[in-house]
């Protein structure tokens, strides 16, 4: 199974940190991506820029409309992700445990669906016949 | 650079529609999802299971905490996401307006750091 780690953090937070301790924190994740990588679960992973730069599309009223920032105003904001492929739910809750995010954030686990996008995953999501 | 689009849907008008509608949400889907492979910019995509299979994790006062749920409780959650690869911000705005997601939900255009 493929589950979707998105990692939640105060991006406020790292301007304050000092340089030592910025260090120290880019050392634990990447000590946590080589841990993930040698067990074998890890396929993809990425860092957001951060939400000042996000901009959201969408068309109401036949009208597509642009804005800066992100979709959701929260405490935390959407920093980055890990995709791991693991047997179960509980694999997936333990990995997301040792993410350095559960310390200053939060870890959202999310399920993903098999097979291509929208293709043979959202099949059994269609009304029945 | 890489821009990852970030498709926020409300989970609860899928039901809602009927088998003809939902088949042409779908194809709508697999046509943008071509779309952006013929181009060449497409790297990875999937729809994420609903927001009420999430988990969240978290350390709260030393202590380990798991709740049901997605992080953000709002209308729209994330429903599934694209990472493709544009030469720049409006090359990806302009792919993320073609999305089926921005006639019924929002799209939220993020650059990887790389």
């Amino acid at each position: 199974m493929k589950y979707i780690l998105l990692d939640y953090v105060n991006e406020s937070g790292w301007p304050q940190l000092t340089r030592e301790e910025q260090a120290h924190w880019l050392g634990v994740y990447r000590a946590y991506m080589e841990a993930m990588q040698k067990a074998g679960v890890l396929k993809s992973s990425g860092g957001l820029q951060q939400t000042p730069m996000a901009t959201t599309v969408r068309i109401r009223n036949e009208k597509t409309q642009v804005l800066d920032g992100p979709y959701a105003e929260a405490k935390e904001q959407l920093g980055g992700f890990h995709i791991i492929e693991v047997p179960d739910l509980d694999a997936a809750l333990s990995w997301a445990a040792r993410s350095p995010t559960a310390l200053h954030g939060v870890v959202e686990v999310r399920p993903m669906h098999e097979g291509t996008f929208l293709t043979e995953g959202i099949a059994k999501y269609l009304k029945a016949e | 650079m890489e821009y990852m689009l970030l498709l926020h849907v409300d989970e609860s008008g899928w039901p809602k529609l009927s088998k003809a509608e939902q088949e042409q949400g779908m194809a709508a889907y697999r046509a943008y999802t071509e779309a952006l492979k013929q181009a060449g910019v497409y790297k990875s995509g999937s729809q994420l299971g609903p927001s009420t299979t999430a988990k969240t994790i978290r350390l709260a006062n030393g202590k380990q905490q798991v709740l049901d749920g997605p992080y953000a409780d709002a209308k729209e959650q994330v429903g599934g996401y694209y990472l493709i690869e544009a030469p720049d911000l409006e090359n990806a705005l302009s792919w993320a307006a073609r999305c089926p997601t921005v006639g019924h939900g929002v799209v939220e255009i993020r650059q990887l750091v790389r």
